[in-house]
């Protein structure tokens, strides 16, 4: 054991290797005395490894000969890689808008159409049509998300902004207004580095002014709803729950906070 | 321009490493390849302004500088997806939810992670540079890089723990 206290960033560095050796002895002693840390620190080697493990195969793969300095001079480069890319992303849309129109024409009977259960509905079908369209899944992007909120709270006649959901990887695509029965609804895109998109869907409500945060979900897109004080909110995705519920949970705080 | 000989002896051997840094940020060959590309033309143009900066920290400022400037635009043009990435799940109706057990590997765990968390966790992590090499990268504190560099690998275990651990395993699916 050791006289002086084992730190945070110490710990950190142990995981890294990078302590010197008399210290990583006083922190190895310490851990054996402290199994719960001990725990938390092997997690953390763990998922560094397996983080290495999925992208040490980079390292082997065949060098592209425009990235050989050796015969080739790097020259800016003209891009070819967006058409690409959108020709597939438009196919994958019609794909997906031909699977959305069948099930949300098939089997709904008797739907709940009223409060947040309403609400949960459509917001799915915002997600389904509007998240996987490449052409144009949002209206006004994110470098006009002032004209977007002001718009918002213009037609839903109160103040709505598009909350900051950096803390869950997402970033703002932008937003578009989609009709309900209910009269117009504001659906806000964000997007994270994997890809996944995340639909949040707000609206006035007229019946359950205000609900408790409830889970939701329809063939594979899933979320949650709340009203809070007669705005009522869907968070949805195909990502997973937790996620989604994180998610949630920071668009209502920054919504109480507002 | 031609390519200085230093710069061939010094880059060179750390191409490999900013292809990875960049396919684990953006998640697709071509574009990392891509981006890549662009950082080696920018090291050229300016070779001469190094001045003596040790090279593997200033290419990796320049690719996450470049990286993250990509990411944005894409998220503002809501980048469209590829076939391939897209979920089983929104490609077919599922068989039951139940049958939609989580399947993401460590790559996605991380891309749910604010930018800050998930750099931090690659650059010391994966491609091993010093806490005072990393906090170059990223222009902020060392300090502020022990302090990210814990909160990022506490929220990677949480998730990790929501997944029962699947996501540790190896997938079979390489990055591509």
């Amino acid at each position: 054991m050791s006289e002086t206290p084992v730190t945070e960033a110490e710990l950190q560095a142990h995981v890294d290797g990078r302590l010197p050796p008399e210290r990583a002895a006083a922190v190895e002693a310490w851990l054996a005395d402290h199994p719960e840390e001990a725990r938390r620190i092997s997690s953390y080697r763990s998922q560094r490894d397996a983080l290495r493990a999925a992208l040490d195969p980079v390292l082997d793969e065949p060098l592209p000969l425009a990235l050989d300095l050796r015969v080739s001079e790097p020259v800016p480069r003209h891009s070819t890689g967006g058409r690409r890319s959108l020709m597939a992303g438009a196919a994958a849309a019609l794909f997906m808008l031909g699977g959305a129109g069948g099930w949300t024409l098939r089997d709904w009977n008797a739907p709940p159409s009223v409060g947040t259960a309403g609400l949960a509905r459509e917001a799915i079908s915002s997600f389904a049509v509007y998240a996987s369209d490449s052409t144009r899944p949002v209206e006004l992007a994110a470098d006009h998300q002032r004209t977007l909120d002001g718009w918002f709270s213009e037609r839903l006649s109160r103040p709505v902004s598009a909350p900051n959901l950096e803390a869950a990887g997402l970033h703002l695509i932008g937003g578009r207004l989609v009709a309900s029965e209910h009269g117009p609804a504001g659906l806000y895109l964000y997007r994270n580095a994997a890809g996944e998109s995340v639909a949040l869907y707000v609206r006035p409500m007229e019946v359950e002014k205000t609900d408790r945060m409830t889970s939701r979900g329809e063939k594979g897109v899933r979320g949650w709803t709340w009203a809070d004080d007669g705005l009522g909110f869907g968070v949805f995705g195909s990502a997973p729950d937790a996620y989604l519920h994180d998610t949630a949970n920071l668009v209502r705080a920054q919504f109480r906070k507002a | 321009m031609r390519t200085p000989t230093d710069m061939i002896e010094l880059v060179q051997p750390l191409i490999p490493a900013l292809r990875r840094y960049a396919r684990a940020l953006l998640r697709d060959r071509d574009d990392a390849d891509d981006l890549v590309q662009d950082v080696l033309e920018r090291a050229l143009a300016r070779w001469h302004l190094r001045q003596g900066a040790s090279p593997r920290p200033w290419l990796f400022t320049i690719l996450h500088n470049l990286a993250i400037d990509l990411l944005r635009q894409r998220a503002r043009r809501g980048a469209p997806l590829e076939l391939d990435d897209v979920p089983e799940e929104r490609l077919a109706v599922p068989a039951s939810q139940e049958a939609s057990v989580e399947q993401v590997d460590i790559l996605t765990l991380i891309a749910r992670l604010p930018e800050e968390h998930r750099s931090v966790l690659l650059l010391i992590g994966v491609e091993e540079l010093s806490y005072a090499e990393a906090a170059t990268v990223l222009g902020v504190a060392q300090g502020t890089i022990m302090s990210r560099l814990s909160r990022a690998r506490e929220r990677l275990r949480r998730m990790v723990e929501e997944t029962g651990g699947a996501s540790l395993r190896p997938s079979l699916r390489i990055v591509s």
